[in-house]
């Protein structure tokens, strides 16, 4: 990082969190603080919540996923549209209906009071435990790139989301993402025409997608089916379904951005507006990965992109022989891959692809042995190293910081909807349960200060946990099922009581305990646990007799 | 009219907006295969 980088990178954290708070001014009451009044448009609720779910994830592990696994992980978005669908028509005029201010409050609406502290508590443990690690990996990541200590780190990002989520609230964190969303979308697009323009003169943009096709990195759809595979089109649809419908119908810190709306209809066209491009994006930054691979294929990349686990591994003994094997490999595939493309005749194309294949072979079991040796993961390095190296300077600076503050806004979201269901659910429900709008204001802000100090520490705790974002999908599936599930008995299921909602949520988990000794390909423990909680919620109520819906 | 009624801003109805999203998302998906198979090592 230049000093013009460091000065476009504070400038935009400083221009963000004030424009945040700009926008928050006037949150002076519990309904502005924690749903903005309802009186938000439906296109910052739809860029706000693709900005939560874009994150550091988009840049720092998309990317890298993409490079070392192809594009197939866009497979993972496919059910999302069919679950904003399913939502639009029925969870949001519900959700309106109800006035509620949580999701939670409307299951005791629904059932009981201890079903709803159920699922509270199953949310504040789920939701806790994602705010961690989605602050403590790209913090990781950050430092070490940046070179800054990692506390040093955690706490630019921890201070400064607890600014702009205690002062503004929800309106602060939704007007921000707005802003957010456009500058990522504008980096991205910037990284993939600068990783273009970086291509030798003789490699156009077309031989680039042959290339990374020919390298398998352009395998989008996989249709077919395996039990054990995370990402293929069944799983995509299905399992990536079921995960969207729990996550935007379940989570408060989705549910709360939807119910900011000024009306049904603009709360449906918000879901909407992600059903129609999120697939489309995500495709664009998983091929932005498989560009930066080609990129590479022409440019030698280190051994490693985490520059310190690299340093190590070349500290240690005899461990030269791998980095030779690995430049042989280098230029191997380079010579291959522009005899690929150069090829007139499919018989030179087809040894031209032999070729790239053998030596791609090679690079990849360099790299494994060198990775063997490392201690942290790798992936979350590979686009922040192409672009602390490769990007113009300035650009450098606003890439970092765009990344700095995704980390911010998808903790900033969990931390306001921590903070709403500790003060509606928990306090307002079961401790203070009427006294003065200022005295639940006043909660909200220390509720929100407690989880960002609490997100903040929890962070510098966890440190690294796999690729960033497989780590936050996987511990969302751990619970999400049973909680789509009593969602679905509160919606559809009128002959469903209080206490069969509970026993089936502590069914449901128990299914997705079991779920994760058979399997690891988490996004089928989301219909394992949802399918296992309706069933016996069901069944329980039909067994005990009791009264139907309220 | 209640606030359940209002109608989409594009296409007649909701059920009509939720349809074009489906059959878009099938064309999307139509597309992505294709364009795995065409460069498909």
């Amino acid at each position: 990082m230049r000093p013009l980088d460091w000065v476009v990178l504070f400038g935009w954290l400083v221009f963000l969190v004030s424009y945040g708070l700009w926008r928050g001014r006037g949150s002076d009451t519990v309904n502005q603080f924690l749903l903005a009044g309802k009186t938000m448009p439906w296109y910052a609720m739809g860029l706000s919540i693709m900005a939560t779910q874009a994150s550091a994830i988009t840049f720092i592990s998309t990317t890298g996923q993409s490079y070392v696994d192809g594009m197939r992980f866009v497979q993972f978005y496919f059910g999302l549209p069919v679950a904003m669908v399913i939502l639009s028509a029925t969870a949001v005029p519900i959700f309106h209906r109800a006035k509620v201010y949580t999701a939670y409050e409307y299951l005791e609406q629904r059932f009981d009071s201890r079903t709803r502290l159920l699922v509270t508590i199953v949310f504040l443990i789920q939701r806790g435990l994602g705010a961690g690690i989605a602050l403590s990996a790209p913090a990781i990541a950050l430092s070490v790139i940046l070179g800054l200590p990692f506390s040093v780190t955690i706490l630019i990002m921890g201070c400064m989301v607890v600014l702009y989520t205690t002062m503004g609230g929800i309106k602060a964190i939704t007007w921000a993402d707005v802003q957010q969303m456009v500058v990522i979308l504008g980096s991205l697009i910037l990284a993939l025409i600068i990783a273009v323009w970086k291509l030798p003169s003789d490699v156009s943009f077309f031989d680039a997608v042959r290339i990374a096709g020919a390298a398998g990195k352009l395998n989008v759809v996989t249709t077919h089916f395996d039990w054990n595979d995370r990402y293929n089109l069944w799983s995509g649809l299905i399992g990536g379904g079921f995960l969207a419908l729990a996550y935007f119908g379940t989570d408060q810190s989705q549910v709360q951005r939807y119910l900011t709306g000024k009306s049904i209809a603009q709360s449906r066209l918000s879901l909407l507006f992600n059903a129609t491009f999120k697939v489309p994006v995500q495709f664009f930054i998983l091929f932005l990965g498989a560009i930066v691979f080609v990129f590479f294929v022409f440019e030698r990349p280190p051994l490693l992109f985490h520059p310190v686990e690299m340093k190590r591994v070349e500290q240690q003994a005899g461990q030269t022989g791998i980095q030779d094997r690995f430049n042989q490999a280098f230029e191997e595939r380079q010579g291959a891959a522009r005899r690929f493309k150069d090829a007139s005749v499919p018989e030179a194309r087809a040894a031209a692809l032999r070729d790239f294949q053998s030596a791609q072979k090679g690079l990849d079991s360099a790299r494994k042995e060198a990775l063997g040796l490392a201690h942290d993961n790798d992936t979350n390095y590979i686009f922040l190293t192409f672009v602390t190296k490769y990007l113009p300077v300035g650009v450098v600076g606003l890439v970092i910081g765009v990344i700095f503050t995704a980390a911010m806004s998808a903790i900033s979201g969990e931390i306001n909807s921590l903070a709403t269901v500790t003060v509606i659910d928990i306090y307002k429900r079961h401790f203070r349960t009427d006294v003065s709008d200022r005295h639940y204001l006043i909660a909200s802000r220390v509720a929100t200060a407690f989880w960002g100090i609490y997100a903040t520490v929890f962070a510098s705790v966890v440190r690294g946990f796999g690729a960033l974002i497989e780590a936050v999908n996987l511990v969302g599936s751990l619970f999400y099922g049973s909680m789509l599930g009593v969602f679905v008995l509160a919606f559809f299921v009128k002959r469903c009581g209080p206490k069969g909602a509970f026993v089936g949520v502590l069914a449901g988990e128990a299914a997705i305990l079991v779920m994760t000794r058979l399997t690891s390909a988490y996004l089928w423990y989301n219909v394992v646990g949802c399918i296992v909680t309706i069933a016996v919620g069901r069944l329980v109520s039909s067994l005990t007799k009791e009264s139907i819906q309220k | 009219m209640t606030e359940e009624d209002e109608p989409p801003p594009v296409l007649r109805s909701w059920a009509q907006v939720y349809t074009f999203i489906l059959v878009y998302l099938a064309c999307l998906i139509g597309l992505f295969y294709a364009f795995t198979v065409h460069f498909a090592p």
